[in-house]
């Protein structure tokens, strides 16, 4: 049998049997433990009702809401990051790369606590917490992007009479920019997965981590598992945008 | 066939490489020791430009590639000195240390900028002759484009390139860029039967382009060597030495009368003579 063999190439039939048949059996597991006494889950149909009342309670305007929370603190920390990351090239500056780099064993209370004292807008202080956490998970990504570009690609430039600052420009930067996309692909599920927690520090603002948190807190386990299933499809829509974004914008970006 | 030797254009005088090491005592863990060579621009009767080929021979890991980089600039010497000739002045007889950038370099890899197109990196290569016009750098890039046979892959970029058209965009990258010595790490290696064909047709185009053009290559294929180049040097340990190489023999095939002339018995006996050495060294 082809399909239990490693490193086995089929077709695109076998694969979408292959797909199904996992859907499948997902959908039943779903549907065995949402039944009876001590049922796991919802059922479908009770999910789908969730999902529903959801859409009848303006579930469009807390899902921009929480893009748009995740678009600023993305960009913010991707400016941040690629300044850290791109002058850890310089020794005077590599120890203050390195240790924001560390920052990311930093539990979120500590960072909150802090936080709070310096913010007083609860919006702003949703999007530092993000902002902080990606940055330190970010500049790490691309510093270690930086490590491992190839000493044949320093030399060639080199070769072409580049001083360090057109090395960095053309090899680092400018060589590396489709990387950058992937490595925010990367680290945005953080972001993403960061959501819930810290959109419950401001109710007023809304968003899916407000709802999921407000359903939960109601036992309204239906509109949980809706919301659990829309957050998991927009963090895999984002990715595949950005994945997207990627290859059309470089062509030689063939990895 | 006559020649004359004209001036010195690559001088290498005791030169030591290694890498940091601080378990030895040096400091240094020594390579290559004692390095020397003199190369002198070749000129041949009723020639317009000969160019000079050098070939590097040696078994793996006995520091051909830490030699090229010197050569090109890229690593420092513990010891001695690389010399070549000044091309940022008249005088041929003036010498420069070699620095980077001086020598062009075109790796196993065929290395080239990723996010440039063909063009691109040629017009980058071309960035620093400021006295020519944007028409100009045109002009100059198409012709090369078409002599080489890229003009239909001008913008592709080096992803999209097979490996013969990798390493033709190498060589005029660096052609582009003014330089008259080319470094080139294995540069058959690697190749089919077609594309070693296409690659020697490449160094002829380069050595008749300028008289003090100079291609520098390493090769394992020792019939290669002794076929293309006028002087070959074969790395290795010295005898009862195991810790670093040097050059332990050099043949200069001007002189034998090896050089320039088709293929023959002469070639195959010392093809023979250096493949005895290798496997000594």
């Amino acid at each position: 049998m082809k399909i239990f063999k490693p490193f086995e190439v089929l077709k695109r039939s076998n694969k979408i049997t292959i797909f199904t048949g996992w859907f499948m059996l997902l959908i039943s597991i779903w549907v065995g433990c949402s039944f009876g006494d001590r049922h796991l889950f919802p059922t479908p149909s009770q999910v789908l009702m969730g999902f529903k009342d959801l859409w009848a309670g303006g579930l469009v305007v807390h899902i921009g809401s929480s893009i748009w929370l995740c678009t600023q603190a993305v960009f913010i920390s991707t400016v941040i990051s690629l300044i850290l990351a791109y002058t850890s090239t310089i020794p005077f500056i590599k120890p203050s790369s390195n240790f924001i780099s560390k920052l990311r064993y930093l539990p979120l209370t500590g960072i909150t606590f802090y936080l709070s004292i310096l913010i007083n807008d609860a919006r702003s202080l949703q999007v530092w917490v993000l902002v902080i956490f990606m940055t330190t998970f970010l500049t790490t990504s691309l510093m270690s992007m930086i490590k491992d570009i190839p000493e044949e690609e320093f030399n060639h430039a080199k070769t072409q009479g580049c001083n360090r600052w057109e090395i960095l420009w053309e090899v680092v930067i400018k060589g590396r920019f489709d990387y950058v996309f992937e490595l925010i692909r990367q680290n945005l599920a953080i972001v993403w997965m960061m959501l819930v927690t810290v959109e419950s520090i401001l109710v007023a603002a809304g968003g899916l981590g407000f709802l999921i948190k407000n359903n939960n807190k109601l036992g309204d386990n239906g509109k949980v598992i809706a919301l659990q299933i829309i957050i998991v499809l927009l963090g895999i829509t984002l990715d595949f945008c950005i994945t997207k974004v990627r290859k059309l914008s470089f062509r030689y970006s063939n990895f | 066939m006559n020649y004359k030797l004209g001036d010195t254009i690559l001088y290498l005088d005791k030169v030591s490489l290694g890498y940091p090491d601080t378990n030895h005592p040096d400091g240094y863990n020594v390579i290559l020791k004692d390095v020397s060579l003199i190369e002198r621009n070749v000129v041949r009767d009723n020639i317009e430009h000969t160019g000079q080929t050098i070939a590097f021979v040696g078994r793996s890991g006995r520091g051909k590639s830490t030699l090229f980089k010197a050569l090109t600039g890229l690593v420092k010497p513990i010891d001695g000195k690389v010399l070549i000739t000044d091309l940022a002045t008249d005088d041929t007889e003036d010498a420069k240390e070699v620095t980077e950038g001086d020598v062009g370099y075109v790796d196993q890899k065929y290395t080239l900028f990723r996010h440039k197109t063909m063009y691109q990196i040629f017009m980058y290569a071309l960035r620093k002759k400021t006295y020519l016009t944007k028409e100009e750098k045109n002009n100059i890039i198409i012709n090369h484009l078409t002599e080489w046979g890229l003009l239909e892959h001008k913008d592709k970029y080096s992803c999209e390139l097979s490996g013969g058209q990798r390493q033709r965009t190498a060589i005029v990258e660096q052609l582009l860029s003014s330089k008259c010595f080319m470094v080139l790490d294995e540069p058959f290696s690697g190749l089919d039967v077609g594309n070693i064909e296409k690659a020697k047709s490449t160094f002829n185009k380069v050595l008749s382009a300028n008289e003090l053009n100079t291609i520098i290559f390493s090769t394992h294929d020792v019939s290669l060597a002794v076929e293309l180049a006028d002087s070959i040097y074969v790395i290795g340990r010295p005898q009862g030495v195991d810790d670093y190489s040097t050059i332990v023999k050099h043949y200069d095939l001007k002189e034998n009368g090896l050089a320039w002339t088709e293929f023959g018995e002469g070639h195959l006996r010392l093809v023979n003579e250096i493949k005895q050495i290798l496997m000594n060294s």
